[in-house]
């Protein structure tokens, strides 16, 4: 390896092996895709280019109802999420910041829980949750709602309260110098200047409540309470046709469309600075 | 006229960190006070105190005879400039600058005006629209000042404005910022540990240590006469040489450095025994080694620095001691060499000549926790 020696030579390897990477992981999500417009009903035999998974007449997006039903729903628990998880988050940031008392760093510690425990393992403490301690919420949407706030609320929280440690105590102390009174301080300066990261993280939390599958399974209850992923996971053995591309492509292009949108918003906001950041945050 | 800041006992723990240790200082409407002190004397915490972002441990801060200690910042009628300026990224030039206007009644035509006044104080007429991250140090700076300023406070306060900018446009700025300060006559509380800015720009100038006023003055009276050791060392080189005080002369102080006898005019003149006596490097004159008279010590040259507008030389005297002498650079080639090893003798003149009173608490006093100060009989 040349470029180990020669700091002045291309890494050629391992230039080689980002390629190869990439074209690993995108290939099938691209096969995915691409059969999504095939016009027969075939997923792995390619049978001329056609639109009719997502808008024909028979079976596809727009007119199966089970199809469709999912990514309504799909759709409904990510809008809920995100309006419930993201102010929450951002309000407990800020209240774990200014608790420097006792116990602020166990509550820190805690706070990522949720994040490092296993899907499957809060699914099913949920479920006992819903079923036992909480019987009169039941299974269904509002359960579901609160499983995915649950574990989305820390990846709000972490982001948030990055950026507030970066911003520190200083623009607040020249607003109070200026006059402004608390309220002020938070509403005038501290959240433009969090704007960044809470647009950042309701895009995340967007995009994870979507992609969700264990939590979402667990807690749901009829038809009515399937997503995308769930109908994904339930049919994919069944008889699937490309249709369940479509469905499976559209899901993807509201995440990507939900991130990119996040990203350059929030680019605009940062000033580019630690754009990079969000980007490598992307799940 | 509005802008008198008395402090009385003011102390700051943080826990066990006694940061400020009861200080008592007045500064009159008007003054640019400056306080001056090493890294981690209290200088920044006494300015957090007076602009209400840290609240006392104990004591007063009275401003214009109200005791404001409790008052929270934002009710303060004093401002403040960050060292780091604290601009809101988020708002442009003019949007800084409006920032506190909005809590006077004000109309938007006139908040306008004022925005448009203090810029054009400050030099930066037509930069309303940019944003901070496009403006350079010094402009910066220029907002910070501006933003604070346009709220007319009785009291500005300046923690290090000018300690992220280079040395030029520092000395352009000292001298803006002084004039500026003159014009408006609003009191400056200044906290820098830059010395020749403390004196190029103050009323007056307070000494800190250890979370003290060590000493309080006229620029002129902290550089010439100094009270103690710290305060004289702080202030620029100082020379100081171990002598004994053995009597007095004409109410001038007779000290013994080996065979020679000095007199000395300035400082503690009536004390006695062994002690510290002090001249500035740039009192001290050079001559012809064996030059006669009094006062005069006999040394050699170790070495001569250039500085462009001085030279100082180190000349090793009688005693071991090493005393830095500045010479002004006058142009024409001096009447003698200064090569390393040059004997020459020192004139040290007794109206520069200061005997100092032994510092109460040497620096890293660590023999044996002695702290018994030198005996002043
Ligand atoms: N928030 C704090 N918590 C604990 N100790 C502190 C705090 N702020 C300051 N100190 C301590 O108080 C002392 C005085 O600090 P201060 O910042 O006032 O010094 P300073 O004179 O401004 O120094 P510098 O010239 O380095 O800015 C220091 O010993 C510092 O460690
Ligand atoms: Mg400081």
């Amino acid at each position: 390896m040349s470029w180990l020696r020669n700091p002045w030579g291309r890494p050629r390897v391992l230039g080689l092996m980002t390629v190869l990477y990439i074209l690993w992981s995108v290939t099938p999500v691209a096969i995915a895709i691409l059969f999504a417009f095939n016009n027969g009903r075939s997923r792995t035999t390619w049978q001329g280019f056609s639109f009719k998974w997502f808008t024909g007449s028979v079976g596809s997006v727009f007119h199966d109802p089970a199809l469709q039903g999912a990514l309504k729903h799909t759709l409904l628990l990510a809008a809920i999420c995100v309006a419930l998880a993201t102010p929450l988050g951002v309000s407990l940031a800020l209240g774990l910041q200014r608790w420097r008392g006792r116990g602020g760093g166990t509550v820190n510690t805690l706070m990522l829980f949720p994040l490092v425990t296993p899907e499957i393992v809060m699914g099913v403490a949920l479920l006992l949750l819903f079923l036992r301690v909480f019987p009169g919420i039941g299974l269904g949407t509002e359960a579901q709602v609160i499983g995915q706030v649950t574990f989305t609320l820390s990846y709000v929280v972490v982001m948030v309260r990055a950026r507030l440690v970066s911003i520190g105590r200083e623009y607040e102390e020249a607003a109070a110098d200026l006059g402004a009174p608390p309220r002020d301080q938070l509403f005038r300066v501290l959240l433009p200047l969090l704007a960044p990261a809470i647009i950042a993280s309701a895009a995340i939390t967007f995009a994870l409540s979507i992609d969700d599958f264990v939590v979402t399974q667990y807690l749901s209850s009829d038809a009515s309470t399937t997503t995308v992923s769930m109908l994904l996971y339930s049919s994919a053995r069944g008889a699937p046709t490309p249709a369940l591309n479509a469905i499976a492509t559209v899901a993807l292009l509201i995440t990507l469309a939900t991130l990119a949108l996040a990203f350059l918003v929030y680019r605009r906001f940062a000033g580019g600075r630690d754009a990079t950041a969000v980007a490598a945050l992307e799940v | 006229m509005q802008g008198e800041v008395r402090l009385e006992e003011l102390t700051k723990k943080f826990g066990d960190v006694v940061a400020v240790d009861g200080i008592d200082v007045q500064m009159p409407p008007g003054e640019f006070f400056t306080m001056l002190g090493p890294s981690g004397c209290g200088k920044t915490t006494t300015l957090r105190m007076i602009a209400g972002f840290e609240r006392p441990t104990a004591g007063r801060i009275l401003l214009d005879e109200t005791d404001v200690a409790q008052v929270p910042a934002h009710r303060r009628n004093v401002n403040t400039v960050f060292q780091s300026y604290a601009l809101f990224p988020h708002l442009d030039v003019a949007g800084n600058v409006a920032f506190g206007l909005k809590y006077r009644r004000l109309t938007k035509q006139e908040q306008r005006l004022q925005v448009k006044e203090v810029l054009e104080l400050v030099q930066l007429a037509g930069f309303e629209r940019r944003k901070a991250s496009q403006l350079s140090g010094g402009q910066q700076q220029r907002v910070a000042l501006a933003r604070a300023l346009v709220l007319a406070p009785r009291v500005l306060l300046l923690d290090e404005p000018l300690g992220a900018l280079d040395a030029r446009l520092r000395r352009d700025l000292q001298v803006e910022l002084k004039a500026l300060q003159r014009d408006i006559g609003v009191t400056f509380v200044f906290v820098t540990h830059d010395q020749e800015e403390a004196l190029t720009m103050s009323d007056r100038v307070a000494v800190m240590r250890d979370g003290r006023v060590e000493q309080a003055g006229s620029p002129r009276e902290v550089y010439e006469e100094p009270r103690t050791m710290f305060v004289a060392d702080f202030l620029g080189v100082s020379n100081l040489l171990e002598v004994d005080a053995v009597g007095e002369e004409h109410s001038r102080c007779v000290l013994r450095l080996g065979d020679r006898t000095f007199l000395a005019e300035q400082g503690e003149t009536d004390a006695r025994g062994k002690l510290k006596a002090m001249i500035r490097p740039e009192r001290i004159g050079v001559e012809p080694h064996g030059a006669p008279g009094d006062n005069r010590l006999p040394g050699m040259v170790e070495r001569a620095v250039f500085l462009g507008g001085s030279y100082e030389i180190h000349v090793r005297v009688l005693g071991g001691e090493m005393l830095k002498v500045a010479m002004t650079n006058e142009g024409n080639p001096l009447t003698f060499g200064l090569e390393q090893g040059t004997p020459v003798t020192l004139y040290l003149p007794p109206d520069a000549l200061r005997v100092l009173r032994p510092d109460p608490e040497p620096d890293a006093g660590d023999e044996e926790g002695q702290t018994a100060p030198a005996a002043v009989a």
